[in-house]
């Protein structure tokens, strides 16, 4: 392994053809997690208090705080295993572009679950990761900051909302217009 | 002279009166708390109620002589978060309109050392009653008041708080502890 230096995403120094099988895994798993979380969130919010509501909501943070430990993990993976590089053909305002997504889409899965987990503790509602996990609340009681964290909350998830269209489309586009191997080689039945 | 005198008999009346019949303690509201908390799926969600009062009489001479009474205004309940207030008083919960109060009543105090006391007595929430044991400590502060707190747990299910769906799945506990810190002020003359 390449010394522990950070080094750009789309250098092409040594790197694999395809990402190895747990980045993969993990790449999935995340995303799966984010659209269930999404439609966890999109429900529970407009529902009269009640026992589903309150199972929802531990849902919804539960989801949130494993989507976070995945990221640790996965950033953790992505510093010993390198990712493949971008195609050599892409132009260099593309490259330039997927490694901004890709980072903030990275910085993203870290401040979403934060925010979540501050806006709780305002509220008064402490987050118990399964139930039996207490994490400790950072902030105290305080409705005008939860309030003011809720929109944070939100607004971060219609940008990560906005960025994963935006990686959707450029993993679409690079599988039936370049018709190059970025998508791929980020399947889960691929060969390594 | 004669008024004198008869305004010295009055005082004398009075102290000998103070000293027999120990008015209780007035509550210091400010500096008093109750606070409950209820537990969903492992997490606390606490809240407290604004509105009470109290009548505590402890004679610390002869402790079993001691009374309280304890009166909290169910409407004023907070836990910080609207829609939790509006379910906790509304009818499956505490059911403010038709029990806009919860009371506490001793029936028996008993001294177990210096400023500790057991005080039984029967609580009564949304027209149930109930026997209850609270351990009751007191401290003694510097200004003359005394400070009077314990803790002590509410079964929901021994009172019909929150029926219905709320009792599906155990969401919410059963068991909601309560913990109270009361100031009272210096003991009258």
């Amino acid at each position: 392994m390449a010394a522990a230096q950070p080094q750009s995403w789309s250098n092409p120094a040594s790197v694999p053809a395809a990402y190895s099988l747990p980045a993969r895994l993990a790449h999935w798993l995340v995303a799966l997690l984010i659209l269930v979380n999404f439609c966890v969130a999109w429900t529970m919010v407009d529902m009269k208090l009640s026992p589903a509501k309150l199972k929802l909501f531990n849902y919804h943070k539960w989801i949130g705080v494993t989507v976070f430990l995945l990221a640790v993990l996965r950033l953790s993976w992505r510093l010993y295993r390198r990712p493949p590089a971008l195609p050599e053909a892409m132009r260099a305002w593309e490259k330039r572009a997927a490694e901004i997504t890709h980072r903030l889409l990275y910085l993203l899965l870290f401040a979403i679950p934060l925010s979540g987990w501050l806006m709780s503790s305002a509220k008064g509602f402490q987050t118990v990761y399964l139930g039996k996990l207490p994490i400790p609340d950072l902030l105290g009681k305080n409705a005008a900051l939860g309030a003011a964290l809720t929109g944070v909350h939100e607004a971060l998830t219609w940008l990560l909302l906005g960025l994963l269209a935006l990686h959707v489309a450029a993993a679409l586009k690079h599988h039936f217009i370049d018709r190059d191997d970025v998508l791929r080689r980020m399947l889960p039945w691929t060969r390594a | 002279m004669f008024r004198h005198s008869r305004l010295a008999i009055f005082a004398v009346l009075l102290a000998a009166a103070g000293s027999a019949l120990a008015a209780p303690r007035p509550l210091i509201a400010a500096k008093s708390r109750i606070d409950f908390s209820v537990k969903e799926m492992g997490v606390s969600v606490s809240g407290q109620f604004r509105k009470f009062d109290a009548k505590i009489d402890l004679d610390p001479a002869r402790p079993e002589n001691s009374t309280a009474e304890v009166s909290v205004d169910i409407a004023s309940l907070t836990t910080g978060d609207n829609d939790a207030d509006a379910i906790a008083v509304d009818k499956p919960w505490l059911n403010k309109i038709e029990f806009p109060k919860a009371s506490f009543k001793s029936t028996s105090v008993k001294g177990l050392a210096a400023n500790r006391y057991e005080v039984r007595g029967t609580l009564t929430i949304r027209g149930k009653s109930r026997e209850i044991v609270v351990p009751l400590a007191t401290e003694p502060q510097a200004d003359g008041t005394l400070k009077a707190s314990g803790a002590f747990s509410v079964k929901r299910s021994d009172f019909a708080i929150g029926g219905g769906e709320w009792n599906e799945g155990d969401v919410v506990a059963d068991d909601v502890p309560v913990k109270f810190a009361l100031t009272l002020g210096a003991a009258a003359p």
